[in-house]
């Protein structure tokens, strides 16, 4: 793939307000990937490695439940953006990635990142916005998340048999 | 028919209506505790008399448990239990802040010198006196136990936890008892049918006919009120006979001959009809208030009252039950009916737990209040739900019983 078709996946996908040129520094940043089809790109648990941006192919998402056994989130295609917290954070990586064609990714590592910010690199600023931006939205709606679990809950509501009984007894039965 | 099991006929069509799991059936049926002593007693002959006293609890989430004791030769643990659970719901329905409990002695009290009655009790107080208490378990008078009986418990129980007026109700007026107590299931029945007709849109006492089976204290005050309210009581029986007069009995002549002869058989004035004949009349209401078990699915079909006013416990069995309502004769149940009897034992111990007494006006104002709040809920229940007064009865009952259960925990 020409580095200007990067750029143009860099400037639709990864983050929007950037100029031609800030979106060449970050492709430059980049180290090109290619991942054979059963591969995995990157494994849950594994130190954060950096920002993948899948090019060409397609990936499985999988995490493991409480019982241990991997379970699939999905499937996605290219172009999208994976790993993008392992930016901001030191948190292991929290899902396994599978690659389900051969795939070809722009790797950003956290060192080149690291590098673009402390060079006070515009785009790299940008690139950081729009993560915050992406957060602060998963944040919301994880607020609403817990706020739908836990409405009329002051204290915690009784389970089983007894509880079934109670709500019956205050709801249909109360006279 | 076992006492226990019939109960559990009426508990469970409530339970089922409501829609409840085996093991919450389970949970509110199962008694909480089922108590057997001896009563040994010397007889003034010099010898010696053992006989089995039983106290069963079934259920204490609302409050101390209420139930009668009664001296009877056929007292078991199934009939003891199967009341005592009545008492759960009975008190449940008029919304009174107990539980259920009930007990006796399997004696012919008949044969028992009054001595020897007085000993017999005492000694069953003797043994049981540390499971009653008036903030544990209140016994009442029973078949064949009366206000007498209810002073020496009074009295015995007081000797091991001192001055305790409020451990039994029932007593003498003269030793803490309650005005209003003695007429209080009677009076406490024509309310319930009061509270009927005039919801029913059916007018009132006056002008209707009765026929009462059973003349002893809920028969014979039930009779007095219908009476003095206008109504005529055109059949009464007791257990050696009955009279009829079609024109209605003058009821206070009619006491005064009870009184005199011992039953209402010879009565001046009046034919003479058999008991399963009077059931069978053609009267307004029918009022079975003696024995258990008499309208049965053997003669429910020709019943030709247009109401049947439970005042004696279970006088209807499951499947006349059924006949009944399927012929569209409104069966007043039981557990709301007579339980003025109950109600104004409450306000006795109310007034013991006070040291305060009530004037007999007093009485008989709150005693229609609990009948009149407890009809209003149990015919919202029967219109909301569309089942008989007496499913509704049993399911205010479960609700009441469940919700302080649950409330308290398990």
């Amino acid at each position: 793939m020409r580095d200007t078709d990067v750029r143009d996946i860099v400037r639709s996908v990864l983050c929007k307000g950037l100029s031609v040129a800030q979106a060449d520094q970050l492709v430059k940043a980049t180290v090109p990937v290619r991942v054979a089809a059963g591969r995995a790109v990157l494994n849950e648990g594994d130190p954060p490695s950096g920002l993948h941006l899948l090019l060409r192919g397609e990936v499985e998402i999988k995490k493991r439940g409480p019982d241990g056994r991997a379970q699939s989130l999905g499937t996605i295609g290219a172009p999208t953006v994976l790993g993008e917290m392992s930016l901001v954070t030191e948190r292991p990586h929290s899902a396994t990635i599978t690659a389900l064609t051969d795939c070809d990714f722009a790797l950003l590592t956290r060192a080149q990142f690291a590098r673009l910010i402390a060079g006070e690199s515009l785009a790299a600023y940008k690139l950081l916005a729009t993560i915050a931006e992406v957060l602060a939205g998963r944040v919301a709606r994880l607020d609403e998340k817990v706020l739908e679990l836990t409405a009329g809950k002051d204290c915690p509501a009784p389970v089983g048999e007894l509880a079934a009984f109670q709500r019956k007894l205050f709801s249909e039965w109360r006279f | 028919m076992s006492g226990f099991e019939d109960v559990n006929y009426y508990f469970r069509k409530a339970a089922r209506v409501m829609d409840l799991s085996a093991n919450v059936e389970r949970m509110l049926i199962t008694p909480y505790r089922e108590v057997k002593v001896d009563v040994s007693v010397t007889l003034d002959n010099g010898e010696l008399g053992t006989f089995i006293g039983y106290r069963v609890q079934h259920d204490r989430s609302r409050g101390p448990m209420k139930g009668g004791l009664r001296y009877h030769p056929t007292v078991d643990l199934d009939e003891a239990l199967g009341l005592a659970s009545l008492m759960t719901w009975k008190t449940a329905v008029v919304n009174l802040p107990y539980g259920g409990a009930k007990g006796g002695i399997a004696v012919d009290p008949s044969r028992l010198s009054p001595r020897e009655l007085e000993r017999v009790t005492r000694r069953f107080v003797e043994q049981i006196h540390d499971i009653i208490g008036p903030h544990t378990d209140i016994p009442a008078p029973d078949v064949n136990t009366n206000a007498q009986v209810m002073a020496w418990i009074m009295d015995e129980y007081s000797k091991f936890h001192g001055f305790s007026p409020a451990v039994v109700t029932g007593k003498p007026v003269d030793l803490f008892g309650s005005k209003g107590r003695e007429e209080a299931t009677g009076r406490g029945v024509v309310f319930a049918l009061e509270e009927y007709l005039a919801d029913a849109g059916a007018g009132e006492v006056r002008g209707k006919t009765f026929a009462v089976q059973g003349f002893g204290n809920v028969g014979s005050w039930a009779c007095r009120f219908l009476h003095e309210r206008g109504g005529r009581v055109v059949a009464v029986a007791d257990w050696r006979g009955g009279v009829r007069d079609p024109e209605g009995l003058d009821v206070p002549a009619l006491v005064a001959h009870a009184r005199r002869a011992g039953t209402v058989a010879g009565f001046a004035g009046s034919d003479a009809i058999a008991n399963e004949e009077l059931l069978l009349l053609d009267v307004d209401v029918l009022v079975p208030a003696a024995l258990g078990g008499v309208l049965t699915e053997a003669n429910a079909r020709d019943v030709r009252a247009r109401v049947v006013l439970e005042a004696a416990n279970a006088p209807t069995t499951p499947a006349a039950d059924e006949l009944l309502a399927a012929r569209g004769v409104t069966v007043l149940p039981d557990i709301w009916v007579n339980a003025g009897g109950v109600t104004v034992s409450y306000f006795e111990w109310a007034q013991n737990i006070q040291q305060f007494t009530w004037d007999e006006d007093r009485v008989t104002a709150e005693l229609r209040r609990h009948m009149r709040e407890a009809y209003a809920t149990l015919a919202r229940v029967a219109r909301e739900h569309k089942v008989s007064f007496r499913t509704a009865a049993f399911i205010v009952a479960i609700g009441r019983v469940g919700r302080a259960t649950v409330l308290r925990g398990v």
